[in-house]
């Protein structure tokens, strides 16, 4: 079975290779056989990286041991769960992962486009291809998941504990889905300067395409910070680690081409720029990918075996002289016909909020690599850590939050003075009321509680400006047509899916502003040695020590689990069950916290550490606990931290309203196909 | 007696001043935790106040009884950099070359800012910008004259709707 998969893998190298070569033999001569014959690649492909990808699922699922990787990432008692998500545990199968979903999306252009967008297609399918075919040298030559072991051992080393979270069985796959998707748009965009025909077609082909992935990648970046919050018990959710910047980065560039873009298909401007913004934001996907796969950075995510930095490297060099080149060679068909009618416009807001977003990544960029350059340069190794981010990111995140409430009320085209005024007037006094209000119940005692207090305050601002939108379309839509408020507002979202779906998302985003903010400034906590029946009080709960338990899961894990009674204003309201796991064969055991979570605060419990002078077990020998025991808990009190993840939700629904299929645009765009009337179009000169 | 009054309020001074003490003491293992990286084995890579390996605890430890032998955060940071080296930092100094790190972000924004500006202002028409100022005068004035009637709140939601 094994040898079907390696097999399969070769064959989809060969076959990506020849669906290179014919797609664009049949771009170049014209012809319809060579164009059908290369056609039938993305589907062979896609199917030989699909098994190739089942074989590898089977070989865990069996605990089929001669598979090296599988040895080094399960064991026969993993949890079957885990077994399917060991997949991507470690480098070999997270690349074949990569490539699975990479073919996917291939396979998904390809029939989306079947005989439609004929300009385009056959070349954005082979850039796909040559990126897929990178991939899959990687996987037959140097990173072959299939590598055997000379003696099959009896069982395996087990999947690294901290993996083993459900958040860590969505968390890459939905980044995966995210980081990958972004090749489509890069595609079509490279696509567009190579066959010159460089109209807004490529973007709207790409559209939804973006927002999805944008939507996987925020989602997926959410989904880490989620794992990192339960799983490693230090009461946070981002540490602006090395890894997790390469994902942030493509993300906030992504962002700003979303933004840019609508310049684009409002006043066909900017083309230069978006076509730069798509790039680049493809190299920050392969530039996150170098990070986690070269050991270059230090960083908790890397690889155990991240060797494959000189082939990311080579990749992204090639992938970024490529494209400069080719925006430099394409400048005079980019040349668009740039006019403002005003500085007070909301074009003119976009390119602030442009340049606020790629000031960001920039900053996460450069605290990134200073490391390297300060190697470099004076041979001494620093840590670029949280501090940085912290304090260069927050005051730019904050004017790109004030961004987010500006832009909408500023109209295209030019706005007024008046309008500006009239538009401005209630953002600005609900944002000086919530101001007042909030002056009294926050602290204010140093730098960070004030930048928290500003946030809140442009929140204020921002929900505002984003409410007034909602209500003053209702309103018009329940003057014009009579309709209810419920009606009126749901009509006039269905009727305006991008735009208010949008304003949804900016919603979901000024909650995860505030719940950072919150959390970040106003959060406690108490590290104490209790002994059985000992009790304290911290905000408000009074939390009290009441046993050690002791749990044996099976051969390789057991659990030493404290249980906390949670009291509050003297009524019981939670038991909180911290544990330590230790596993087979690991130094340390692993901190599992437990969570009293409400939209208010969270109260997050770890179990630090345990002392139990006599085990008793139970009957079935697999549980007990201990006598006369005595622990150490850490107690958090992070206020608003269920705000982040609303937000995430509140972005989901917000990014499923935009990419809902919209009737009126599906009707133009069969209308502009129409107009497309042989195969192959020539190019534009 | 005297000396038992005497015991007494050293006791009762202590008693008050413990809990200030305390709080600066905390204060001050913060400043620290979040100024160092924890060194472990494992090479974590995390800073102190966000570790919770074996090495983090003695590393606390060792902290706090630098902080009681009456060192200031400053000499522990140093002794701990003339150590371990630079690495040990969360972030890095503010000074020499390091100053690079903090400066050359912002430096990018107001470059890019001026740009944004003078890209701006090559793309708006020639004369564009007095035509507003005078437009917006007269928009005002003529906004002040308008009916405030139904329809033409009507007309000019439509004609925003259309804008967008």
């Amino acid at each position: 079975m094994n040898d079907i998969g390696e097999f399969a893998l070769l064959l989809a190298l060969a076959t990506a290779l020849y669906g290179i070569v014919s797609y664009v033999m049949a771009f170049r001569s014209n012809r319809v056989d060579v164009y059908m014959s290369a056609d039938k690649t993305p589907i062979i492909v896609w199917g030989c990286v699909m098994v190739s990808s089942v074989t590898l699922w089977k070989a865990f699922l069996v605990n089929d041991f001669s598979l090296q990787y599988v040895w080094a990432y399960s064991n026969i008692d993993l949890d079957v769960f885990y077994k399917f998500s060991s997949f991507w545990g470690g480098q070999k199968g997270s690349l074949l992962f990569w490539t699975l979903i990479l073919t996917t999306y291939m396979m998904v252009v390809h029939v989306q486009n079947r005989k439609q967008n004929v300009r385009l297609v056959p070349i954005a399918l082979a850039v796909m291809m040559v990126i897929t075919l990178f991939f899959l040298v990687l996987l037959n030559f140097s990173t072959n998941p299939f590598e055997r072991l000379p003696v099959p051992p009896e069982d395996g080393r087990g999947l690294n504990p901290l993996l083993q979270n459900y958040w860590m069985v969505i968390h890459p796959p939905t980044l995966y889905l995210g980081y990958v998707g972004f090749t489509v748009p890069f595609a079509f965009a490279t696509a567009a300067l190579l066959t010159k025909n460089l109209d807004d077609g490529w973007i709207r082909l790409t559209r939804k395409w973006t927002l999805v992935s944008w939507f996987f990648l925020c989602m997926g970046n959410l989904f880490g910070a989620q794992w990192a919050y339960v799983e490693l018990g230090w009461g946070g959710y981002w540490a602006w680690d090395p890894v997790e910047n390469a994902a942030f980065m493509p993300l906030i560039v992504a962002t700003a081409y979303l933004h840019s873009v609508m310049i684009q298909e409002k006043k066909d401007m900017m083309k230069v720029w978006n076509m730069s913004l798509v790039l680049l934001t493809f190299v920050m996907t392969i530039f996150g990918t170098f990070i986690t796969r070269s050991g270059l950075i230090q960083s908790v995510h890397t690889f155990d075996e991240a060797t494959l930095g000189y082939y990311f490297l080579g990749f992204l060099g090639v992938i970024i002289a490529f494209s400069v080149t080719m925006i430099l060679l394409r400048l005079k068909l980019l040349k668009s016909k740039n006019e403002l009618d005003s500085f007070l416009s909301r074009e003119a807001s976009f390119l602030l909020n442009n340049l606020v977003l790629l000031g960001i990544a920039f900053s996460t960029f450069w605290g990134t690599i200073f490391p390297i350059v300060s190697e470099a340069f004076r041979g001494v190794k620093i840590t670029v850590g949280p501090p940085f981010y912290n304090q260069v990111n927050v005051p730019i995140g904050m004017v790109l939050l004030a961004l987010i409430g500006i832009g909408p009320v500023i109209a295209w085209r030019r706005s007024s003075w008046s309008n500006l005024k009239k538009n401005f007037t209630q953002p600005v006094l609900a944002a000086v009321i919530g101001a007042a209000i909030l002056f009294p119940l926050v602290p204010l005692t140093d730098k960070s509680e004030i930048f928290t207090y500003i946030t809140f305050i442009l929140c204020i601002f921002v929900m505002t400006s984003m409410l007034i939108e909602f209500r003053k379309g209702t309103g018009a839509r329940m003057e014009a047509h009579g309709e209810s408020a419920v009606g009126a507002l749901s009509g006039m979202v269905w009727k305006n899916k991008s735009r208010y779906g949008g304003y949804i998302v900016h919603l979901g985003v000024v909650l995860i502003f505030a719940g950072i903010a919150g959390s970040q400034s106003y959060s406690t906590n108490v590290e104490k040695q209790l002994k059985e029946g000992d009790r304290f009080q911290l905000r408000g709960y009074d939390i009290t020590f009441e046993k050690l338990l002791w749990i044996k899961s099976n051969d390789t894990k057991e659990r030493v689990v404290a249980q906390l009674g949670i009291e509050r204003e003297g009524r019981r309201v939670f038991v909180g069950y911290p544990e330590k796991e230790f596993y087979k064969g690991q130094k340390q055991p692993i901190s599992e916290v437990d969570l009293w979570s409400t939209i208010k605060e969270d109260l997050y419990m770890i179990l630090a550490d345990f002392k139990g002078d006599q085990l008793v077990t139970n009957d079935n020998g697999k549980t007990g606990y201990f006598k006369d025991a005595s622990v150490t808990v850490k107690v958090y009190v992070m206020p608003m931290v269920k705000w982040i993840w609303t937000g995430g939700w509140v972005i989901a629904f917000g990014t499923m309203i935009a990419v809902w299929p919209d009737r009126l645009e599906a009707r133009r765009r069969t209308e502009r196909l129409k107009r497309q009337e042989s195969i192959f179009m020539p190019a534009q000169e | 007696m005297k000396t038992i009054r005497v015991y007494i309020i050293m006791v009762a001074a202590l008693l008050v001043l413990a809990g200030p003490v305390t709080v600066w003491a905390a204060s001050q293992m913060a400043d620290l935790e979040n100024a160092l990286m924890c060194k472990c084995d494992d090479k974590c890579g995390k800073v102190l106040i966000n570790c919770t390996c074996d090495t983090s605890k003695e590393t606390r430890k060792t902290l706090m009884s630098k902080l009681e032998s009456g060192l200031t955060v400053d000499q522990i940071v140093k002794q701990y950099v003339d150590k371990y080296g630079e690495t040990v930092l969360s972030a890095p100094t503010k000074s020499g070359f390091n100053l690079s790190a903090w400066i050359t972000p912002f430096a990018a924004l107001v470059i890019g800012g001026l740009g944004v500006r003078k890209v701006i202002q090559s793309w708006v028409r020639p004369g564009q910008t007095k035509k507003d100022a005078e437009e917006s005068g007269e928009a005002s004035a003529s906004e002040a004259e308008a009916p405030s009637g139904k329809y033409s709140k009507r007309l000019k939601d439509e004609l925003d709707r259309l804008d967008s």
